[in-house]
């Protein structure tokens, strides 16, 4: 419980100025980008420093207060979603550099620092940060970590994940651990692998060693339309088939063409479908794979192909792609971003079912992914002012999520599991994959106080049977029962 | 939970062979034999249930398991006075599914590296891993060591290919992680909490990886130079170049480097001509090799260190890449010192390398205990690799674990509380 001992305790810790008491200055962290789930926290904190995070995790944990950190807030599964008989932990003050470490192509961070600073601070030394998820310029290394983000150039440069050598963690019960380090292959278990992508459920992160690259010799960026999403999912194929990994390959559809078109110009022909691909390595590299890539895209039949001449032009493509979110704003008064995964092969039949379901429905759908990993971003648009809408669209969202399902796919290739999609686990995991994984949770946080009900469902988020039950077949043949 | 230690192997084994769907259980045989401990009894598994039910049965029985996969790094972490149960994964073999369009597959655990890298190049792909003895080295043991190769310097290792498993938890429960598709954050990544746990959280009987496809070409640029002082600024002359090679290999004493570009034809080339240039300006003497002659380059390389008739003790060192040099010159001293025969090979871009030593087992033991005192916790470590009993009782496999150890230990008592699967072989002594 909080009570005003509590919060005198925590003020002790974080000073008057690092404590968010007030109701109204608590409305600010109500909710992350899943602006439909709100709750409002017991107080908020702004520690400056690992040991005040120690401090106030230690003090949670004495009390059994339940507490959640919280970076920037732009998470889109409600992974930073307060609890309201408990604390957030604001982690933006902790945002200095550390270390630079160019010999060694390694930067050590606080978690508050922002995605895209991490560039510039060795860009002219000639490197970067792979991971560059679209809200690159306004999220953080700490919700980055959180939910093991990826960005459009994943597909050849891997996850967060890939890019997180060492973290430096406030464990549930306060203790301070060092999991990875900053050489490779540290000795012991590979927790640092099970915490980047935990969504803050496992312990909250002080620092992080990050591994940055040399930037790439040449870069070279393709935009090609074409008449259907089929003939440009078939011009990915031929991509993969001719084993090349470009650094990205991006697809959206008319109605994200047309939304971007409107809200940045950024010049791209009024299409069923465009491509973005983008290749990197050396000169002569880069120089013979963007010849195959220029036939594919012959062979099926592509047209208003855009080559970038320089990084302006490069810039204006991929601001078209990267607005494609905001910019359903322009073209719908609410809109709901899905994100699932498919086998990349599965594209054109999963996108056909996306189509009829939008025709059943009456909602527009626009689709923007990464067509390279199979990452779907179905943007489901609505209108709250008319009633039944916004359910209709949480509905319509949900179902392609079971087509993903139904192809082998994920519930989520980037925004992660949050409040948003707990209840949704059941479905693509079995009870004894969900009871495995609460075992990595009860031995972190056997208390349960570190973000609670999220990512797991519960009888209190989900009703008391969540989802429908799968027996598993170790289950059946007498093997094994439920935890 | 009954425990009947002191019943014979062939009762155990009868009691066991009662649980399973087939009688798929054997007293030991000689060839059982590890680090010179006779095994009670085996078992060889031919299905996911198999494991499972062995795997109850022993928690319930109170009896220890170690898993066995191609047996190539069975030797690897602590020795064992007693084993009980050995697992042997080599009948549960098979590539389940290619999805050559996805570039991912999903292969049993007991299948070599070989065999599966064999039915991928149908479609011109491969999984990116080359650590020794692929022909013997199963998946399972693959990635339950988190063990790779050269090409680790483009592709990663184990950790950084894995997109799904299916493991079997000493209760016998099976669980699944992740899934077939190569981006997904749904849930905790079991997948990469199991690689490099040595079997010490479950027996792996499945894993889907995501694959690359293989190179139209291939060249080896082989450089040698005058001293290992002149690798660690080759190397950063090949980065500043922003040169992509897929391999940056070291090997000394004396001091050669193994560049390798795969890519196409004229590209592969060029960038090796590239790194002849570079080499030229650090003072090296390079050729560049390709066919026959760059297989045969490479297998040498190989078996520098993990040659079959190399006898011996093989340490991991890992270093800060930009200490490459130092800790060269650290080992060469040491050697020296301790009267020690020595050679080393290893990732130069990242800072991973193999020592292989030969020479008195005090002296090993001591050359162990300098270099480790030498790196500060996060920056580094030398474990050992392969060892006789003797060595890994005097300084132990791992070194120094960091303030983690408390953390591992709990998550090792969650996922195995009766501490049936390879008690203390796990990193860290789990
Ligand atoms: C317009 C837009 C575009 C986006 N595009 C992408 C994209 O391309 N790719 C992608 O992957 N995501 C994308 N996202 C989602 C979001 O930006 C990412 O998930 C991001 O990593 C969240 O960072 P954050 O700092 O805002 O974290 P928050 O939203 O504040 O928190 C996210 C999670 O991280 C945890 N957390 C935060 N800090 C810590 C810490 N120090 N220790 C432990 N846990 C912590 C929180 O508890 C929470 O569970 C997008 C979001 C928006 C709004």
């Amino acid at each position: 419980m909080i009570d005003s001992d509590f919060l005198s305790e925590l003020e002790r810790i974080v000073g008057t100025d690092g404590l968010v008491r007030d109701e109204s200055e608590l409305l600010t962290y109500e909710s992350d980008g899943l602006m439909s789930h709100r709750s409002r926290p017991a107080a908020a904190v702004l520690p400056e420093t690992a040991e005040q995070v120690q401090a106030v995790v230690r003090l949670c944990h004495q009390r059994t207060v339940p507490f959640v950190a919280r970076g920037q807030g732009t998470g889109l599964s409600g992974g930073a979603l307060p609890h309201p008989e408990g604390v957030l932990i604001v982690m933006t003050r902790m945002n200095r550099v550390l270390d630079i470490d160019i010999p060694n192509q390694r930067i050590t961070v606080e978690p508050g620092v922002i995605n895209l600073e991490v560039t510039r601070q060795v860009a002219s030394d000639g490197y970067y940060y792979a991971p560059d998820p679209s809200s690159q310029v306004i999220c953080s290394i700490g919700g980055n970590l959180a939910e093991n983000s990826g960005g459009a150039h994943c597909l050849k440069y891997g996850f967060t994940v890939h890019h997180v050598l060492g973290v430096e963690a406030v464990l549930p019960d306060g203790e301070m651990v060092h999991l990875g380090g900053a050489a490779l292959d540290s000795p012991g278990l590979d927790l640092l692998g099970v915490v980047v992508g935990s969504e803050g459920t496992l312990a909250v992160v002080t620092k992080v060693t990050l591994r940055v690259l040399r930037r790439p010799q040449a870069v070279r960026t393709l935009l090609a339309a074409f008449d259907s999403t089929d003939a440009a999912g078939n011009a990915v194929s031929d991509v993969i088939a001719a084993g090349i990994i470009p650094a990205a390959i991006e697809m959206m559809d008319r109605t994200t063409i047309r939304a971007a078109e409107a809200a940045v110009q950024p010049g791209f022909p009024d299409a069923e479908a465009v491509l973005i691909v983008e290749l990197d390595g050396s000169q002569s590299e880069v120089e013979t794979r963007f010849k195959q890539i220029e036939a594919v895209c012959a062979r099926n039949q592509a047209w208003g192909v855009q080559v970038a001449q320089d990084d302006a032009q490069r810039g204006r493509i991929w601001m078209g792609r990267k607005a494609a979110f905001a910019a359903m704003g322009r073209v719908s008064p609410n809109y709901y971003v899905q994100d699932g995964v498919i086998p990349r092969s599965t594209l054109p039949e999963v996108l056909r079912r996306i189509r009829a379901l939008e025709q059943r429905s009456g909602l527009t759908i626009g689709n923007v992914f990464h067509a390279g990993d199979g990452n779907l971003h179905p943007l489901v648009c609505y209108d709250e002012a008319v009633e039944g809408q916004a359910e209709l669209a949480e509905h319509v969202a949900s179902e392609i999520l079971s087509y993903c399902l139904d192809v082998g796919g994920s519930l989520t290739g980037e925004h992660g599991i949050g409040s948003d999609k707990a209840c949704h686990m059941p479905k693509m995991f079995s009870a004894d994959d969900l009871a495995t994984m609460q075992l990595v949770r009860v031995a972190f946080d056997p208390d349960g106080i570190c973000n609670p009900d999220k990512l797991f469902p519960t009888p209190r988020l989900c009703g008391e049977v969540p989802g429908p039950y799968r027996a598993h077949p170790a289950e059946t043949a007498g093997l094994a029962a439920r935890v | 939970m009954t425990t009947i230690t002191s019943a014979s192997p062939a009762d155990a084994v009868a009691d066991l062979n009662s649980r399973l769907d087939a009688p798929v259980a054997r007293v030991a045989a000689h060839t059982d034999i590890i680090d010179g401990v006779l095994p009670r009894l085996v078992v060889e598994p031919a299905t996911p249930a198999q494991v499972s039910q062995t795997l109850a049965w022993a928690t319930e029985r109170g009896r220890t398991v170690i898993v066995r996969g191609g047996g190539t790094k069975i030797g690897w972490g602590p020795t064992s006075s007693s084993i009980e149960v050995l697992l042997s994964m080599s009948e549960l073999d098979g590539v389940e599914a290619h999805r050559h369009g996805d570039l991912t597959a999903t292969v049993q655990a007991g299948t070599t590296l070989s065999a599966l890298n064999a039915v991928l190049a149908e479609h011109r792909q491969w999984l990116a891993l080359d650590p020794p003895d692929e022909d013997s080295a199963t998946i399972g043991g693959i990635v339950a060591t988190n063990d790779s190769g050269p090409r680790r310097h483009w592709h990663g290792a184990p950790r950084d290919l894995i997109i799904g498993m299916t493991l079997v938890r000493a209760d016998g429960v099976i669980a699944h992680s992740g899934g077939i598709v190569v981006k997904n954050v749904a849930g905790y990544d079991l997948a990469r909490l199991l690689t490099g746990s040595f079997g010490s959280l479950g027996v792996i009987v499945n894993a889907t990886f995501k694959l690359a496809p293989l190179a139209e070409a291939s060249r080896t640029v082989v450089v040698d130079f005058p001293g290992t002082d002149q690798c660690a600024p080759y190397v950063a002359g090949l980065v500043a170049q922003a040169s992509m090679p897929t391999a940056l290999e070291l090997a000394a004493p004396p001091a050669r480097m193994l560049v390798r570009f795969e890519s196409v034809e004229t590209v592969a080339e060029q960038q090796a001509s590239h790194a002849v240039t570079i080499a030229g300006q650090h003072g090296g003497t390079a050729v560049v090799l390709t066919g026959d002659d760059e297989t045969c380059a490479w297998r040498a390389h190989d078996a520098r260190v993990f040659g079959a008739d190399q006898g011996g003790t093989i340490l991991k060192v890992v270093t800060m890449p930009a200490e490459l040099s130092s800790t060269l010159a650290r080992i060469g001293e040491e050697a020296q010192a301790n009267q020690l025969d020595y050679a080393v090979t290893g990732r130069a871009g990242l800072g991973v390398l193999h020592v292989l030593l030969t020479g008195g087992a005090a002296a090993r033991a001591s050359i162990i205990m300098a270099l480790r005192s030498r790196v500060p916790l996060g920056q580094g470590s030398v474990v050992v690799r392969r060892a006789d009993a003797e060595l890994k009782s005097l300084v132990g496999v791992w070194g120094p674990i960091g303030d983690g150890l408390p953390i591992m230990r709990e998550v090792k008592r969650r996922f195995d509380p009766t501490g049936t699967l390879g008690p203390g072989r796990g990193p860290g002594g789990l």
